[in-house]
């Protein structure tokens, strides 16, 4: 009790770390809700490791024409953001194109992607042994280095990224659900495609950044298949879903304080075991017909 | 004829350059009701998606009697394009149909949600609008459909197939509230389907596909037995 206590405290050591956690465990999940809708998860994996891909390209080109960068200095997040959101926001619209044409098979594609994007990152890595042991950190998403002023710039990214999604969610639900209603009422079904991919390309790019391509993922996906479960509106989903991904990143961040567990995979872990519990107490009350179907 | 609501001249739809249909002439006038027949694979749906915009013609010229962006069109796809994963209750589904008037930052108002509500009375299906859109049955599901199609406030209506896979009933109660919106308010019909025995009392007229061709007549000579036989499945007929 006294470690939840603590962590509560305005003069938390590790404030930022826990602002941060919960900011990308609440934003992510709104993103989340259209990769689950449009039927689009493991995308959800590709591009977080793309979004490595591009920080390790970044620290590459960064050595090979200016110099080594020093850690945990401002520039190297600067640098590491622009890597980061270059690469998945190409990966994204690459995708999308392939996908609006309707050629092969998706679930190829974004293997393919997921696989060149690992190889990538170990092999950028490799070109540049000065700076890998100290990119290491960033690559699994480094929430405890978060600082006051890197979450400053997160909290302003995924604020704009939350406004983005509340002012257009007609479009991007219509979208989603039925293109080509989109298409017949006249409306750029395609602008609105790529707004919806640029949104989750930043939202993903800054969520690897701050918290690791595996959290990303786990609050990608976990959360919104858990509100799935308990919601029957598009609004409820959605915000179901933020608020089980924000209460899932408190959670594992207390774990991870209070047991000395790693911060990510205690936050993914809760994250899934909120969706384990719901699903199971979903099955129960339909057993014992206590819940509308 | 009345006053032409559609007309296309020497339309040819296809996919990737691949042609469907070629040399298509047609004219639908206003407040008419339009069955478009013709064996599978014959380029029905092709014709309809193209008179809704959804495939650009690949010649010729597809012309509305009405200013688009003002009047949207109705369309009801068929219902299995639509993906039952969505949470969406019935009456967020009919309220989609309002967005076609809709610009971005606009957000849903009173307004459209009580002409939502209207067109979900209009179909039957008042008591049903917080139900899971997901949960309804196939032919509650196409009334759906037809009603968020109606919050458009259409001019023209196009139906692709609303009676496929459902039951006598529900083709019966589907019909009724097509033809009902026909006669009553005037809305002008094309419709897409297989199930011929249905169109008695309701269709004005046919057009008739098959063979990359479409040929537009009134119902009583464009339905031959032969040409029945080849909707149904039972035949190939000589178009």
């Amino acid at each position: 009790m006294s470690a939840f206590l603590e962590i509560l405290r305005p003069g938390f050591l590790l404030r930022d770390a826990l602002v941060g956690s919960v900011l990308v465990g609440i934003v992510c999940p709104l993103v989340g809700v259209y990769f689950v809708l449009r039927r689009m998860i493991f995308l959800g994996v590709a591009l977080p490791q793309l979004s490595a891909a591009g920080i390790a390209f970044a620290f590459l080109v960064h050595r090979t024409v200016v110099g080594p960068h020093v850690h945990l200095e401002v520039g190297e997040r600067a640098l590491a953001r622009l890597g980061a959101s270059a690469f998945t926001l190409c990966g994204i619209l690459v995708l999308a194109a392939f996908e609006r044409r309707g050629r092969g098979i998706v679930e190829a594609r974004i293997g393919v992607t997921y696989a060149a994007a690992g190889a990538l990152t170990i092999l950028f890595l490799a070109a540049d042994p000065w700076g890998e042991a100290q990119m290491v950190n960033l690559l699994k998403g480094d929430l405890l280095a978060t600082t006051e002023r890197s979450l400053a710039v997160l909290a302003s990214v995924l604020g704009a990224v939350v406004i983005v999604l509340l002012a257009f969610q007609k479009e991007f639900l219509l979208v989603s659900f039925d293109r080509d209603l989109a298409v017949v009422f006249g409306k750029a079904a395609g602008l609105w495609d790529m707004v919806l991919y640029l949104v989750c390309g930043v939202t993903i790019s800054f969520g690897v950044m701050t918290a690791g391509p595996l959290v990303t993922f786990g609050f990608l996906v976990a959360p919104p298949l858990t509100a799935r479960l308990i919601t029957r509106h598009m609004m409820s989903f959605s915000v179901a879903s933020a608020a089980l991904g924000g209460v899932a990143a408190f959670a594992g961040f207390y774990c991870a304080y209070r047991y000395d567990w790693p911060l990510g995979p205690a936050e993914v872990a809760v994250a899934v075991s909120l969706l384990v519990a719901v699903g199971a107490m979903v099955r129960l009350w339909r057993a014992l017909g206590l819940r509308p179907t | 004829m009345a006053e032409p609501l559609l007309i296309l001249r020497d339309v040819s739809l296809g996919y990737e350059n691949r042609v469907i249909l070629e040399h298509v002439d047609l004219e639908l006038g206003r407040g008419e009701f339009v069955a478009l027949l013709g064996p599978n694979g014959a380029g029905k749906t092709t014709l309809l998606r193209g008179i809704a915009g959804l495939i650009p013609p690949l010649a010729g010229m597809v012309h509305y009697g009405f200013d688009r962006a003002a009047s949207p069109l109705g369309y009801v796809p068929q219902r299995d394009t639509l993906d039952p994963t969505f949470p969406l209750t019935v009456r967020e589904v009919v309220l989609m149909g309002t967005y076609a008037r809709l610009r971005p930052l606009r957000p849903v108002a009173r307004a459209q949600r009580l002409l939502a509500a209207r067109c979900l009375e209009l179909v039957g299906l008042g008591a049903l609008a917080e139900q899971r859109f997901a949960s309804l049955s196939g032919g509650q599901m196409q009334r759906v459909l037809i009603a968020r199609a109606l919050a458009a406030e259409p001019r023209l209506l196009l139906l692709d197939e609303p009676t496929a896979g459902v039951d006598a009933e529900a083709t019966a109660a589907i019909m009724e509230v097509v033809g009902r919106l026909n006669r009553s308010d005037g809305l002008t019909v094309l419709l897409v389907t297989h199930q011929v025995g249905m169109l008695g009392g309701l269709a004005s007229a046919v057009v008739w596909v098959q063979d990359g061709r479409a040929v537009r007549g009134r119902i009583e000579e464009m339905l031959s037995p032969e040409r029945i036989a080849g909707v149904l499945g039972a035949g190939s007929p000589r178009g």
